[in-house]
């Protein structure tokens, strides 16, 4: 394990996308979440009533304890960046041979995709640690006051882990199986921007309630959209509560997924051809 | 001599293509083993398979005599069709993670096989940025990294200019004779015959024949022989009998006896007796490349 760890670093510590990917994830983060915090601040920074209300609605979503639910509901926007990297760290090995040559100087099959998988763990935990120091920052920043509530939420930063991690699995077995890096991210974009989303559109019309199950929306479930959201009228509500009751069944088919994912992973490379 | 690679009744189909069918051969510790054959007769499939690359469809193939596992290919190096390394990484870096997955070398290793193949100048140059010879170099160096016990090559003079080819046939010659059991595949028969003790030819997937050098070469004893009365001497040769056939060249003819049959001492003394004095009497032998195109032509 952590043989294979040193050897992934030795790979990636000087390719230049993983460190244009942190330095746009690091920029990335704090820039969506400063864009909705600016519009929480104009709406309810004046001294009108229709402030006040404002304010009495939605609370602060960036101060402790909230801000790590609502900065990782923002963040996990962007899995995009990282699963761009995820998907050139795979299709390289095929484009550059060396998914050949490291069986041939002594890896086994296994200890390939274990390497792989220990890349997708290395960048979702940098993702985490980047959502960590922005939650905290506006946590910080957005009030004093609730400074000690700041461990109420922590439980947001394992399912932003495990989201992030369930995300670029996919991105990973797309690369994995498509080979070619610019098809396995073509893909990648249009079922995640367009085709999930238009079957979930579909699924919702025809009130068949198996939107949920579907790849991205799983591990989207784990995420719920922060408190306030919940606030306007009943129907915000009732979404909003039913959406938190079944967090719990979104972690499990998350995690079933995600394993899924990764046995196919090994067991497709323990009988493949490395042509 | 025992054998360092077992290989035994490995076939293997690419869809209604026959890759390899049915080959077995054992490699003895210590040869210098060519594998010949045109394009397309399955060297590479073969190579592929032994070090887990492709999957046979029937066969197997045991290395040191041990089951297979990932660990014995540690200490193969392999030079297997194309250099392949992370275009972005320097000479130095690549090697530091063929170092770290074989476990063979170390720093100062690094820095001697560089210095063998010649790139130490350019050692912390992008990969991307060497040339085709210098690529093939890199990996030739790969494969020489921490002193395997048995080097793997498949065209290892592929893209290197007349000096690089000379240079590698020397260093080749130098590692068998410390006793590392190499394993070349070439289209180069002329290298092939030069450096290697033992040689197995394919063709279209079949193995149509293994063993020693000599063993694969010498099936018939050829003598040459010349004399200024060339249909004389003909019919001489024909008189004294005992051949398999007569071949009338140019300005000389070549016999060709049943292997270990040729007395040149007998045939010098018939022809004198006859009263023809040869001017040329030569115990010839088939060169690898007349033998691989007599195999492999159809």
């Amino acid at each position: 394990m952590t043989a294979l760890l040193k050897i992934e670093w030795l790979k990636i510590k000087k390719y230049p996308a993983f460190w244009w990917m942190l330095g746009i994830v690091t920029l990335t983060y704090p820039g969506i979440n400063l864009m909705f915090f600016n519009v929480y601040d104009n709406i309810t920074k004046g001294k009108e009533m229709a402030n006040n209300i404002a304010k009495m609605l939605l609370g602060n979503p960036f101060a402790f304890p909230e801000t790590f639910h609502t900065v990782a509901y923002f963040s996990s926007f962007f899995v995009l960046l990282p699963a761009i990297l995820v998907i050139m760290l795979i299709t390289n090995e095929y484009q550059y041979r060396t998914h050949r040559q490291n069986i041939i100087d002594g890896w086994s099959r296994y200890q390939f995709i274990g390497s792989k998988l220990i890349d997708v763990a290395i960048i979702s935990s940098i993702v985490t640690l980047v959502f960590i120091s922005v939650a905290i920052g506006f946590g910080i920043y957005a009030d004093e006051l609730s400074w000690n509530r700041w461990a109420e939420q922590l439980q947001y930063i394992p399912l932003f882990f495990l989201q992030t991690f369930a995300q670029l699995s996919i991105a990973f077995l797309l690369g994995y199986l498509v080979k070619k890096a610019f098809i396995a991210l073509g893909i990648f974009l249009f079922y995640y921007l367009i085709i999930e989303n238009i079957l979930v559109g579909f699924l919702k019309l025809k009130q068949i309630p198996i939107g949920r199950f579907l790849p991205f929306e799983m591990s989207d479930g784990i995420l719920v959209a922060p408190a306030f959201v919940g606030k306007f009228g009943d129907k915000a509500k009732e979404g909003y509560e039913l959406a938190l009751t079944l967090v719990y069944q979104q972690v499990i088919g998350t995690i079933i997924l995600t394993a899924l994912i990764w046995f196919i992973c090994f067991k497709v490379h323990q009988k493949r051809n490395l042509a | 001599m025992h054998a360092i690679l077992s290989i035994n009744g490995i076939s293997k189909a690419y869809g209604s293509i026959q890759a390899l069918k049915n080959v077995s051969l054992e490699i003895p510790k210590g040869s210098v083993f060519g594998i010949l054959g045109p394009n397309g007769s399955g060297k590479t499939t073969l190579m592929s398979i032994v070090l887990d690359i492709l999957k046979a469809d029937s066969g197997s193939y045991s290395w040191f005599n041990q089951p297979n596992h990932p660990t014995v290919r540690k200490r193969i190096g392999t030079l297997l069709e194309t250099p392949n390394f992370y275009h972005y990484l320097s000479a130095v870096d690549n090697l530091n993670i063929t170092n770290a997955i074989s476990g063979r070398g170390s720093a100062a290793a690094i820095d001697e096989v560089l210095e063998i193949v010649k790139l130490t100048e350019r050692k912390k140059s992008k990969f991307s940025a060497y040339s085709l010879g210098m690529k093939q170099r890199l990996a030739i160096g790969a494969a020489l990294l921490g002193n395997p016990e048995i080097l793997l090559l498949d065209e290892p003079t592929n893209g290197l200019d007349p000096v690089g080819i000379a240079e590698i046939r020397e260093l080749i010659i130098r590692l068998a004779q410390k006793g590392i059991t190499i394993i070349i595949a070439s289209h180069l028969l002329d290298e092939i015959e030069k450096i290697c003790s033992h040689v197995a030819i394919l063709k279209r997937g079949n193995l149509l024949t293994t063993g020693t050098v000599d063993e694969v070469l010498s099936n018939e004893d050829i003598i040459e022989l010349s004399a200024a009365n060339l249909s004389g001497l003909k019919k001489c040769i024909q008189e004294m009998g005992g051949f398999s056939s007569i071949k009338e060249l140019e300005n000389r003819i070549q016999v060709f006896y049943p292997i270990g049959t040729a007395n040149m001492e007998a045939l010098n003394q018939h022809c004198f007796n006859k009263g023809i004095t040869l001017n040329l009497l030569l115990h010839k032998k088939k060169s690898l490349e007349t033998k691989f195109f007599e195999l492999t032509n159809d």
